[in-house]
């Protein structure tokens, strides 16, 4: 596994590069640096670990701020970087490491921190500093892999914050991933839905709504966007019937509103703009 | 010549014509970014914010030292929810890598916590 020792301050780059080559991203300390590093803080922020992550075509993913999912991480081979706060609660000292490993026989924890590129801490010690930086951790997940802790909900939520920076096959393999582990969960149809649509492949993103759509009929978003596609695909008749019935689902003041209201107008008018073709 | 230029034209039109059609079809579509922040509204006011929040966040990366280009580009790696929290309290958000910044009492005070075993400080980081 890589390593990358750290030179003054500069933890945040040093972990992050361990973090990311573990994941097959070809990148160093050194030139994170530019990428994370806050000279007038003397140091790296939180969630510009997690951009510079997305930035290197992988995926941040947040664990829940408990011990077992960091050790459930490690138990299945992949490097987890932790906030310590190696100070007190009033004179904090925040620092970045990499978790590698535990250490059954001796209950410790193995880091790749600072200058050592294998590190023990008693289990205890580690736990109270990681308690200290309120359990902070992250993992860098691959496309098209999938965290050992992963939740449907909090996986589709960091792969669409990454979808933007990912190279197009990536963002694909992904939502691909998720619809595979949980083929029945309404965010994971609905995301995968969107992915194909938004990649102009209407008719698997239409398979995909309606699939989710006889799960819950009244998932407006759902629905709206399945006229999206069925007019992308010239199906302006059954699009605009999706549409409306989108619409009759959702209260005027709801935040889905004007979209919806956008699709049925728009619709409306290609409907007399083109005729109808043969549709499914 | 020249109606080979006009025929290529009106080729062109159409096809422009035929592409506008199809992206106003695509107008009105809600993607999983959006219909996430409309499940939530804590999520609905940090996006509408992340606008301003971003400027501000540039503006504070680069009164830190950080490359003007370069903080354009890390702004815009962030997420909403990331651009709020920094736009809010960059200064007093964990920043790993800070130097203990206390001297006198305070400074013996950790020495001896230190040596008891309770912190972490004084290892070579």
């Amino acid at each position: 596994m890589p390593f990358f020792p750290q030179t003054e301050y500069q933890c945040g780059p040093a972990a992050l590069a361990t973090l990311l080559a573990s994941a097959g991203a070809p990148v160093t300390a050194d030139e994170l640096g530019p990428e994370v590093y806050v000279e007038g803080l003397r140091g790296s922020l939180q969630a510009e670990l997690l951009g510079a992550t997305r930035r290197h075509g992988l995926i941040p993913y947040v664990l829940a701020p408990r011990s077992e999912a960091l050790l459930a991480e490690i138990g299945a081979g992949r490097p987890v970087l932790v906030l310590q706060n190696l100070g007190l609660p009033r004179v904090p000292v925040w620092h970045y490491a990499v978790v590698v490993g535990y250490d059954a026989e001796r209950d410790a924890i193995v880091l790749r921190s600072g200058t050592e590129q294998r590190r023990l801490e008693r289990s205890r010690r580690f736990l109270r500093s990681w308690q200290r930086g309120a359990e902070w951790a992250f993992v860098a997940v691959e496309p098209g892999a999938l965290p050992a802790t992963a939740t449907p909900d909090a996986y589709v939520r960091a792969v669409a914050d990454a979808e933007r920076l990912l190279p197009a096959r990536g963002a694909d393999a992904a939502f691909a991933a998720a619809l595979d582990r949980w083929p029945d969960d309404e965010l994971v149809l609905f995301s995968a839905a969107n992915r194909r649509l938004g990649g102009h492949d209407a008719a698997e993103a239409i398979a995909l709504y309606r699939r989710l759509l006889a799960r819950d009929p009244g998932h407006a978003a759902a629905r709206n966007n399945l006229a999206n596609a069925l007019a992308d695909e010239g199906c302006y008749a059954q699009a605009l019937l999706e549409a409306r019935a989108a619409r009759s689902a959702v209260a005027a003041g709801d935040a889905l509103y004007a979209a919806i209201d956008d699709t049925v107008a728009t619709i409306e008018r290609a409907a007399t703009a083109v005729p109808a073709a043969a549709c499914p | 010549m020249r109606t080979r230029h006009r025929w290529f034209a009106a080729l062109v039109g159409v096809a422009f014509l035929s592409l506008s059609i199809q992206r106003a079809a695509l107008a009105g579509v809600i993607d999983t970014e959006e219909y996430l922040n409309a499940l939530d509204r804590q999520a609905t006011i940090e996006h509408i914010d992340s606008v301003l929040a971003r400027d501000e966040v540039r503006a504070a990366l680069e009164q830190h030292g950080v490359d003007p280009a370069q903080a354009s580009e890390r702004v815009a790696a962030l997420n909403d929810h990331e651009l709020h929290a920094l736009a809010t309290d960059l200064d007093n958000l964990p920043a790993g890598g800070s130097i203990l910044a206390v001297a006198g009492i305070v400074f013996i005070v950790l020495l001896i916590l230190e040596l008891v075993g309770v912190i972490d400080i004084f290892k070579k980081i």
